[in-house]
């Protein structure tokens, strides 16, 4: 579906204002363009929580479609406030999935019949030799410390014990590290 | 919409690593969640983790990691092959089709070294390598190197010779030499 312009220019909670207001004749444009700009921050506290990408896949489909429900029936009380409202719903998900109270097919099936709006976009992946040749570029110490970290997704002090340094010296190998990896990949300014 | 107050690259990572105190990870979440840029980084921070994971499952790097990486390798599934060479020592070595990497364990008397440096020899004339500063734990008696598998599985026979050399303030002082004795499987 093309995006509107004017849906665009919109703000979220002007957005999912629009929805409300449309009640029980749902404004496909406005849903999907509502549906493409939470998805990644949906998707992104799946992946922080879970770490598991099918699992942040379902939790995007299980909040968003429960969100549109919501919104067209009235239902969320203050629409200006959807970003909070969605992280709320994320949340209390989140912890019903970890409780095992509700599994995730049962999560997923009370949506089922609800018609999804759009795709969420794809986490885009980097071009892996280029990642690979600057992973290389770093120095030995920057590449055992983000290898380390980002591996297995393992806090400062974890990475410390393993190499023998402090958790503080391993922040700072990683800041620049990072820095260097981002400026090598083209998608920021290397860190002093 | 450019954001006011964009959070800090090492917030995120610390966000991303579940690092931040509860109150803070939670006011982070409520900027991310109405902020479209912040989001980005996030996106972008996510990207490259999965990146790097991608790649060292790949066997697309070489690196120097520790005992507790190597067991969250076979976790991860990889099938990885193990050498061990003690100081003047030597190994023959290969890669099989089905190993997604090879750890070699150069064990080395570290007790009070400061800085290690690693020179490696290709051949027996090669150009010299070294790679300076390389973490270790003086304590494990020894370093544990992950080469390439991607590298080594396109290798021909080589050997390669290796000395570690301990760095401090007074100078430079071999510590070990070993020799691996590479063969295509």
């Amino acid at each position: 579906m093309p995006r509107s312009s004017l849906l665009v220019e919109l703000d979220d909670g002007a957005l999912a204002r629009r929805i409300a207001e449309t009640g029980a004749a749902p404004d496909s444009a406005a849903e999907a363009e509502l549906y493409r700009r939470l998805a990644p921050r949906v998707r992104l506290y799946g992946l922080r929580h879970l770490r598991d990408l099918q699992a942040a896949a379902d939790l995007v489909q299980q909040v968003l479609l429960m969100t549109l429900e919501r919104l067209r029936a009235g239902k969320v009380r203050d629409p200006e406030s959807i970003a909070s409202f969605v992280l709320g719903s994320c949340r209390m998900t989140v912890l019903e999935m970890r409780r095992g109270t509700r599994r995730r097919e049962a999560l997923l099936e009370t949506w089922s019949d609800a018609a999804e709006p759009c795709e969420a976009p794809e986490q885009e992946a980097l071009d892996p030799h280029r990642l690979a040749g600057c992973l290389e570029a770093l120095s030995e110490r920057e590449r055992s410390v983000v290898v380390l970290t980002f591996f297995a997704d393992r806090q400062a002090d974890e990475v410390a014990s393993e190499l023998a340094i402090s958790g503080g010296n391993v922040r700072v190998i990683r800041h620049r590290a990072l820095g260097r990896l981002r400026k090598c990949m083209g998608g920021g300014e290397e860190v002093q | 919409m450019t954001c006011r107050s964009p959070v800090a690259l090492d917030a995120l990572v610390a966000y991303w690593l579940g690092e931040l105190p509860q109150e803070r990870e939670a006011a982070l979440e409520e900027h991310l969640f109405g902020c479209t840029q912040c989001t980005g980084q996030l996106e972008e921070l996510a990207a490259l983790a999965t990146g790097v994971r991608a790649t060292v499952l790949d066997g697309k790097v070489s690196m120097v990691v520790s005992e507790p990486f190597v067991d969250a390798m076979k976790d991860a599934g990889l099938s990885v092959r193990e050498y061990q060479v003690e100081p003047g020592g030597s190994v023959n070595c290969t890669i099989g089709t089905n190993d997604d990497g090879v750890i070699s364990r150069i064990r080395a008397p570290l007790a009070g070294v400061q800085r290690l440096d690693v020179v490696r020899m290709l051949g027996a004339s090669g150009p010299e390598e070294r790679l300076t500063d390389v973490p270790f734990d003086a304590d494990s008696g020894g370093l544990v190197i992950v080469p390439s598998a991607a590298w080594l599985k396109a290798m021909p026979a080589f050997t390669m010779r290796m000395r570690l050399i301990a760095v401090n303030d007074a100078g430079e002082k071999q510590l070990a030499e070993y020799t691996f004795n590479h063969s295509p499987s």
